[in-house]
């Protein structure tokens, strides 16, 4: 069965690159625009893998991430954040909050699909 | 304009990371078996793949990736690092940075070439290079993870498999710590597991398959000795296996290559345009500070005086700092020709040796930028002329390896840049005879040597029998010396028939700001660079007198040229008792300037003549002094060679 | 025919500085115009000819200061006290160059219907034709529009007939 996987960036030509680099994986890609919408989706409970920016309007990525964890809406389900190298405090938030891993940007596509691959175990 | 194309910010680190790329390919060439190098040219293509594939540059992104992929199999050991091999991706990296500077339309062709005759190389070269294999080692790894390991998406199968991807493993579980059955919270992880494992990959491998979760987790990784492994099913947990390639782990290294390529905090990368710009409001600081010293110095009032020294100071110190930001070391340039003496080496079937000296030797930025053409033309022409081929060099009992010789060092204001080379020399008869046939010279005529020489930078001079692609692209030697010239400076050749070649550029330091002499012909202000100044002396009424339809003045025992300014200038004005003679040189030819007065020093910020005025000789540009009016700068090259004329004409004439 | 060329905007209306060089008008494009200045201190180029003779400093640049009156065999000048210097930006060979025009008197900005101007007269020209770009009128009286691309290119040199056959008056 195709993993599916869930994008949520608020930048267009990020979600783009994720999209094109997730399906030369193998991977189904959805995608939302913001956390809130990223909530909302992910409530789905069809999605194997979800992948956030962190820098994001209306919800940003560490209130989803906690949302997500309390709501119970992922259980179970890896959530990797995008960072830039430097960090350091942010991906402890996040780790805090629930988060599985993160990418850092800027990434290459076969890397990002290379981490998904290792945190789903394939 | 604050924000810059994320495009452009990629060329620049693509442009540094070319370079690097291109010089550790060529310390490859030089017979360095460096395992360093290898994976610093593979580290250098790694990352231009990344950020390439990062910032939309997807048909460079691909064409690296083939290159990548070579050079990976010689970082592994796997393929020798063969000359050919190593010129293969030489010629790969030109179309990569031909595709970052002009775009991927229509190169497609030229790539596919490029990497069928890569792979065609790649193919000659196989077998494994005598590399140091990473020994196996066997590590026992004990884990356990957090209780909420699993509700936050950890999954301890896919660490399992991954380790198991670094090499043999054995798995062991315990559940010691699970809690009783009434108890279980069913998401909480509870296991912990003890694995062995043979690998001959490094100790980090191991703890890149935990970086999400070394900083909640247990982890002990401790190598063991010598103890067999028996790739074992695991026995509690029901583990899917999948069977993995033994990979590496490039994710790692992609990061250590980022990491790498960002190094270097502790300089700042400024556009080169806010640097322009920068020295541009030094030099109308200059000019202000100018205009306010001649204010205060006309007041009676001593605090605007102290002041105005202050500011004085300030912008002379703002300014000299301002040279040396500007400055570079010529190093960036010498570095550039490593790349074309191979390539010219390999073209011409000559064996070429560049050596250089002096790469610290610092110049202001868009000097040296104008001296690369200039510069590589020298060299073409030394490799294709100046070098005999081997056999001839053999049989005159020259080693066979042609030198070339490239040096840089500071002479007072100037730099002083030679390239020598040990070949044929000049051969003046060759020279002398397309002098003659050029018209530019008269049979027979008489020339001392060094002018001779200096033919070779006429216009429409070329002693080539064949224009070779090499040297006959339309920048002769004309061209060459014109662009010296255009930069205030001069060139000489020296040579020596059988031994070879000798030429000497030197350029004043700085193109923007030069000391002066201001001096005053009729109603105008000229300056007259300070550099070129050899002395001053008074003319007196009747040596002017004497001098009067001559051409030639006497400066205690000898005779210098000398040029009436206020002639040359049509000012008809009538003279001035008290004239003077500024005696100017280019080192070494001079000529004596007669100016109605001497106005004193001037430090002068240097404004270039538009177009409309680049015919007029006489003047190398414009400054703008202390009242706001404007002085032409004379150009001392051009009135000595004027002066040279005159004495020839009247010598001939007499 | 000279045409109006495609240089000057597609729409009919452009927008001109007008200013007299001995008695004739002529007109350019107020967008080329940056500064308009009193007679200010100008040093001579010796050797640079008539039609660029000299230079200014010009905000801190030092710029050449151009006769048109050369470029069209208008005869000598005499500075009175509405001698301007007009600064424009032209395209000198695809360098922005900043250039003084001599102007004796300037006049106002106007509005110049291009569909309202004609094309320079084959004959009875005083000058060379391709100076000039167009004709238009003002209160009645000629309005040259002059090519200043041409007659950079060409450096402002006169040509050869200087004969006076008609004036355009």
């Amino acid at each position: 069965m195709t993993a599916s996987i869930l994008t949520v960036d608020d930048s267009a030509s990020m979600r783009q690159a994720i999209k094109v680099a997730l399906r030369s994986g193998g991977f189904a890609v959805e995608e939302a625009v913001n956390g809130a919408e990223g909530l909302t989706k992910a409530a789905s409970g069809q999605f194997n893998l979800i992948i956030t920016d962190l820098n994001m309007p209306v919800m940003d990525g560490l209130t989803m991430i906690r949302e997500l964890r309390a709501r119970g809406s992922a259980v179970g389900v890896p959530i990797l954040f995008l960072t830039t190298e430097s960090d350091d405090g942010i991906k402890q938030q996040c780790r805090a909050a629930g988060a599985t891993g993160w990418v850092t940007k800027p990434f290459e596509p076969d890397q990002l699909v290379r981490i998904v691959k290792k945190v789903l175990g394939q | 304009m604050s924000d810059q194309d994320p495009r452009e910010i990629f060329r620049t680190e693509a442009r540094d990371l070319l370079e690097e790329i291109e010089q550790g390919l060529l310390d490859l060439v030089e017979g360095t078996d460096d395992r360093e190098l290898v994976n610093a040219v593979f580290r250098g293509l790694h990352t231009l793949k990344g950020s390439g594939a990062m910032f939309g540059f997807d048909a460079l992104a691909a064409f690296t990736h083939h290159c990548e992929t070579a050079f990976d199999r010689v970082r592994k050991g796997e393929v020798r690092a063969t000359p050919d091999l190593i010129t293969a991706v030489l010629n790969a990296r030109d179309h990569m940075r031909a595709l970052v500077e002009d775009g991927a339309v229509g190169r497609e062709a030229e790539g596919e070439e490029l990497l069928a005759d890569l792979h065609r190389v790649l193919a000659l070269a196989d077998g494994p290079a005598a590399a140091d294999a990473a020994d196996p080692t066997t590590w026992r790894i004990g884990f356990s993870l957090p209780a909420n390991a699993m509700v936050n998406g950890i999954n301890p199968l896919a660490l399992l498999a991954e380790l198991r991807s670094l090499g043999a493993c054995e798995v062991v579980a315990s559940t010691d710590a699970v809690p009783m059955l009434g108890e279980l919270v069913p998401t909480e992880c509870h296991l912990a597991w003890t694995v062995v494992l043979h690998t001959a990959e490094p100790r980090a491998a191991i703890e890149e398959v935990f970086i999400f979760v070394m900083d909640e987790m247990n982890l002990e990784i401790e190598a063991i000795d010598g103890v067999e492994i028996v790739a074992a099913e695991e026995a509690e947990a029901k583990v899917d296996e999948t069977a993995l390639g033994g990979q590496a782990s490039p994710g790692q290294e992609g990061r250590q290559a980022q990491a790498e390529a960002r190094k270097g905090g502790e300089s700042v990368r400024v556009p080169a345009e806010r640097l322009d710009e920068l020295m541009d409001r030094v030099g109308e600081l200059v000019i202000a500070q100018s205009r306010l010293k001649q204010l205060a110095s006309a007041s009676t009032d001593t605090a605007l005086r102290s002041v105005s020294e202050e500011v004085e100071r300030l912008a002379g110190e703002l300014r000299d700092t301002m040279m040396v930001v500007r400055m570079v070391p010529i190093s960036t340039l010498f570095g550039r020709f490593r790349r074309l003496t191979h390539d010219l080496s390999r073209d011409t079937g000559k064996a070429i040796e560049l050596s250089t000296r002096g790469e610290a030797t610092e110049l202001d930025k868009t000097i040296i930028e104008r001296l690369a053409d200039p510069l590589i033309h020298l060299i073409r022409n030394a490799a294709d002329h100046g070098l005999e081929t081997p056999e001839q060099r053999l049989a005159a009992g020259k080693p066979i390896e042609g030198q070339l010789t490239l040096s840089a060092v500071h002479s007072g204001a100037e730099v002083v840049i030679t390239l020598s080379d040990d070949g044929r020399g000049i051969d003046r008869a060759k020279v002398r005879a397309k002098a003659e046939e050029s018209g530019l010279l008269a049979p027979g005529a008489a020339i001392t040597d060094a002018e001779l020489l200096q033919m070779i930078f006429q216009p429409g001079f070329s002693t080539a029998s064949a224009i070779t692609s090499l040297s006959g692209r339309g920048v002769g030697m004309d061209v060459v010396k014109r662009t010296i010239e255009g930069l205030r400076g001069t060139i000489d050749i020296t040579s020596t028939p059988g031994q070879g070649s000798h030429m000497s550029l030197r350029i004043p330091l700085t193109l923007a700001i030069i000391d002066g002499l201001l001096v005053r012909v009729g109603e105008g202000r000229y300056v007259i660079p300070l550099a070129a100044v050899e002395e001053c002396v008074e003319l007196s009424p009747e040596q002017d007198a004497r001098s009067t339809g001559r051409s030639m003045i006497s400066l205690r025992d000898e005779f210098v040229p000398f040029l009436r300014l206020r002639e040359l200038f049509s000012t008809n004005l009538p003279s001035e008792p008290h004239q003077k003679l500024v005696v100017v040189s280019t080192g070494e030819e001079r000529v004596g300037l007669v100016v109605d007065q001497i106005i004193g020093d001037h430090q002068t910020v240097i404004k270039a003549l538009s177009k409309l005025h680049a015919d007029v000789e006489t003047f190398s540009g414009a400054t703008i002094l202390g009242d706001g009016g404007v002085a032409l700068i004379l150009d001392v090259a051009h009135l000595v060679a004027a002066g040279q004329q005159l004495e020839k004409r009247l010598a001939a004439a007499s | 025919m000279n045409q109006p060329d495609a240089n000057l905007n597609a729409e009919d209306l452009v927008e001109v500085l007008t200013f007299d060089l001995r008695r004739e008008t002529f007109a350019l494009e107020a967008g080329l115009v940056r500064e308009i200045l009193d007679l200010t201190a100008e040093t001579e180029v010796p050797g640079a000819g008539a039609f660029v003779g000299a230079v200014i400093n010009f905000r801190g640049k030092v710029i050449p200061v151009a006769d048109l009156s050369f470029a069209f065999g208008l005869g000598q000048r005499e500075a009175t006290r509405d001698s301007r210097i007009v600064v424009v930006e032209l395209d000198l060979d695809g360098d922005p160059t900043l250039i003084g025009l001599r102007a004796d008197k300037v006049h106002e900005v106007a509005t110049l219907s291009m569909a309202a101007t004609e094309a320079a007269p084959r004959v009875g020209m005083r000058w060379r034709q391709d100076y000039v770009r167009c004709v238009g009128r003002r209160g009645g009286e000629p309005l040259i529009i002059p090519d200043l691309a041409c007659i950079f290119a060409h450096r402002g040199e006169p040509g050869a007939s200087a004969a006076h056959i008609h004036s355009l008056h």
